[in-house]
């Protein structure tokens, strides 16, 4: 009854009434995007150089990177997990890739089998993340962090010198552009429209929500937990191994200090964004701003020309700014 | 246990159709409890057998000091454990700490030097507790914050060098002989008596089991949680402090890469040692034992002469199983 009563109360609301409560409910994702807004205001009235258009699809090819691993993270942490060893898969599938192209004499032939080489190793060393977590019930943020651990020693055993021997064509891809807009932003976007849909239009996207929102009510309403737990972690290996590809184009060296810190980069771009640290809240919307804030931040400290230990100690004020303005209570579980 | 009563299953257990046998149940606990112990000596063996350049007095005296850092920042981080929280800062306020001292000597009484260091220990720790209880941050991120901000005003302040000599005093309760064993071991002895004692027979002990065990009926029975919390993340953070004073006693200069792995190492140790993360169980004996078999097995790989990432392989790898162990206990004790 009272719900439908509140529903014949929104239905005849003013419009204004209406207005607040899509602030109300949208509050994060209209912070985010107005913070980008002063930012790239005030930035774009102090130096000349952001404004030009070079500048602006530099930001937006930038944040690729970024974008990758903080889609696969959000995901993970919908679920109310936490995967720490992202940046780490990144650098091994990026290792592994160019070590094969250095010993086959970066013969140009070899790229699509390398490619989906390299997913299937990412997606491989999520899987091992997700049976770890899902068959012994460990707290997965310290699961993942032990993995990041081993996986660096790995990338080191890998190299310990930046590998040359990605083929010319390959570095195209970095290059490319369709029109004005590089390709890999275009594929970026379709990556993160896939998982907006796979996320609010199926089951399966539905499912991720209600395993991070309570493991113990999913798991009572037929929700295949562990399954879906999978599936995230899977994915965030996925995403880790597309970002891992692009970096490689962009850099065309097997760079053994790959996507180093991008582990908690990807985290604070999902918590400025206001998806809850706790899981089952947020949208994947508010990640995005995070993502282009933070790449945009970068952006501006370099034209202001702002120290580099300034930037860490910057950064991490933000971020113990941001998860503390959002006051995410956790849910009864 | 009489079987002709309806046994009692927990939801869990009934949906998810999983029945471990009594035995499974009872041999995985006493894995999780006896895991660090029976690890020590099987290093100690492989040692023996493998390496018998371990047993020289110069590389015993490196492992008792190296033991003695990890244990006084190790216990900290059981507390926090105990109280279902993490501390990811632990590493940077170890670096702090030897900075502090050695920036602030000059000029300075050396008592102030060490009071502004543990100021600003607990006042990282006061903000970690705040953050964790009043803003309702996840520990991880919150602590994980924490060492970015604290490294990044670090570097800020020291302008990224390095400078300044140790003062003699560290050196004096670190490096130093007494009797046959280093001075670290002593003071890693006095902490870890002073904190079993502080468990096992105050009120505040008694507290932090409760806290970490259900913090709900603690808040309920009238324990004040979340200062509990926020003491424990001071009383952590000081230790932390003072971990980064025997360390640089120890190498007698100040690094900027100064005891980076302490976070994975201290949260191993503590884990490996019966701790479960979801807090209220464990105790600093299984600590104690954590902290030997980890140092042994790191200072192992260097003496067989493997290269230096075996030892970040063997970090991952000890935390990775012992986390899996212990979370795989939690989950068959708590069903």
């Amino acid at each position: 009854m009272a719900v439908v009563q509140e529903n014949i109360q929104t239905s005849m609301a003013p419009r204004s009434r209406k207005l607040v409560k899509f602030a109300r409910n949208n509050a994060s994702l209209l912070l985010i995007y107005g913070l980008i807004l002063v930012v790239a205001l005030y930035t774009a009235i102090e130096s000349e150089n952001f404004r030009t258009m070079s500048n602006m699809a530099n930001i937006l090819r930038q944040s690729v990177l970024l974008g990758m691993l903080a889609i696969g993270q959000s995901v993970v942490i919908l679920t109310g997990g936490m995967d720490f060893s992202i940046a780490m898969i990144a650098r091994v599938v990026a290792l592994v890739v160019a070590t094969i192209f250095a010993a086959q004499a970066s013969n140009p032939a070899l790229i699509v089998p390398l490619i989906f080489l390299g997913v299937i190793v990412g997606v491989a060393l999520g899987s091992v993340n997700g049976l770890l977590i899902t068959r012994t019930h460990a707290n997965p943020f310290i699961i993942t962090f032990g993995m990041s651990n081993i996986l660096r020693a790995v990338s080191l055993a890998i190299a310990q010198t930046p590998i040359r021997g990605i083929p010319k064509v390959y570095l195209q891809i970095y290059d490319a552009k369709i029109g004005i807009v590089p390709v890999n932003v275009i594929v970026m976007a379709l990556i993160w429209i896939a998982a907006w849909l796979f996320l609010n239009r199926t089951r399966r996207g539905r499912n991720l929500y209600a395993v991070g929102g309570s493991e113990r009510a999913a798991r009572l309403s037929a929700v295949p937990v562990n399954r879906t737990l999978m599936m995230a972690y899977m994915f965030s290996g996925f995403c880790a191994a597309v970002a891992a590809l692009f970096i490689l184009s962009r850099s065309g060296v097997g760079d053994p200090q790959t996507a180093q810190n991008m582990e908690f980069q990807s985290v604070v771009a999902v918590a400025l964004g206001g998806i809850s640290l706790y899981g089952g809240r947020g949208s994947i919307w508010g990640t995005l701003g995070g993502v282009l804030l933070m790449t945009m931040m970068s952006n501006v400290f370099n034209l202001l020309q702002v120290n580099i230990y300034q930037q860490q100690a910057i950064l991490g004020l933000i971020v113990l700014l941001a998860v503390a303005a959002y006051k995410s209570p956790r849910l009864a579980t | 246990m009489s079987t002709a009563l309806e046994p009692s299953k927990s939801l869990a257990s009934r949906f998810s159709g999983f029945r471990p046998s009594p035995r499974f149940v009872r041999s995985v606990d006493l894995a999780g409890q006896w895991a660090a112990p029976i690890m020590c000596v099987v290093v100690l063996i492989i040692a023996a057998v493998f390496a018998p350049a371990f047993f020289l007095p110069t590389n015993l005296k490196t492992v008792l000091i190296q033991l003695s850092v990890l244990g006084v920042v190790a216990v900290g981080q059981t507390m926090v454990l105990l109280v279902r929280s993490i501390d990811l800062s632990v590493s940077a306020v170890l670096a702090l700490g030897a900075v502090v001292v050695v920036q602030t000597q000059a000029g300075n009484s050396l008592w102030i030097a060490f009071i502004e260091a543990f100021a600003i220990a607990a006042l990282v720790g006061l903000a970690n507790g705040y953050l964790i209880t009043k803003r309702q941050v996840p520990p991880f991120v919150a602590s994980f914050g924490m060492l970015v901000f604290v490294q990044g005003a670090r570097l800020a302040y020291t302008k990224g060098q390095v400078s300044g000599t140790v003062p003699e005093i560290l050196r004096a309760i670190s490096f130093q002989q007494v009797g046959p064993v280093p001075a670290a071991l002593l003071v890693w002895l006095l902490i870890n008596i002073i904190f079993i004692v502080i468990l096992r027979y105050t009120r505040f002990g008694r507290w932090i089991y409760a806290v970490g065990g259900n913090p709900n009926a603690a808040r309920y029975a009238g324990i004040r949680v979340d200062a509990v919390v926020i003491g424990v993340h001071m009383i952590c953070s000081m230790l932390a402090m003072l971990g980064g004073l025997l360390l640089s006693g120890y190498i007698g200069y100040v690094d900027l890469t100064m005891g980076a792995d302490y976070n994975t190492n201290s949260i191993a140790a503590s884990i490996v040692g019966g701790t479960t993360f979801t807090g209220g169980r464990g105790n600093l004996f299984g600590t104690a034992a954590g902290v030997a078999m980890l140092i042994l097995l790191l200072n192992l790989v260097v003496v067989l002469g493997l290269p230096v990432h075996w030892q970040l392989a063997m970090q991952g790898i000890v935390l990775v199983a012992a986390t899996a162990l212990q979370g795989f206990r939690q989950f068959l004790l708590s069903r």
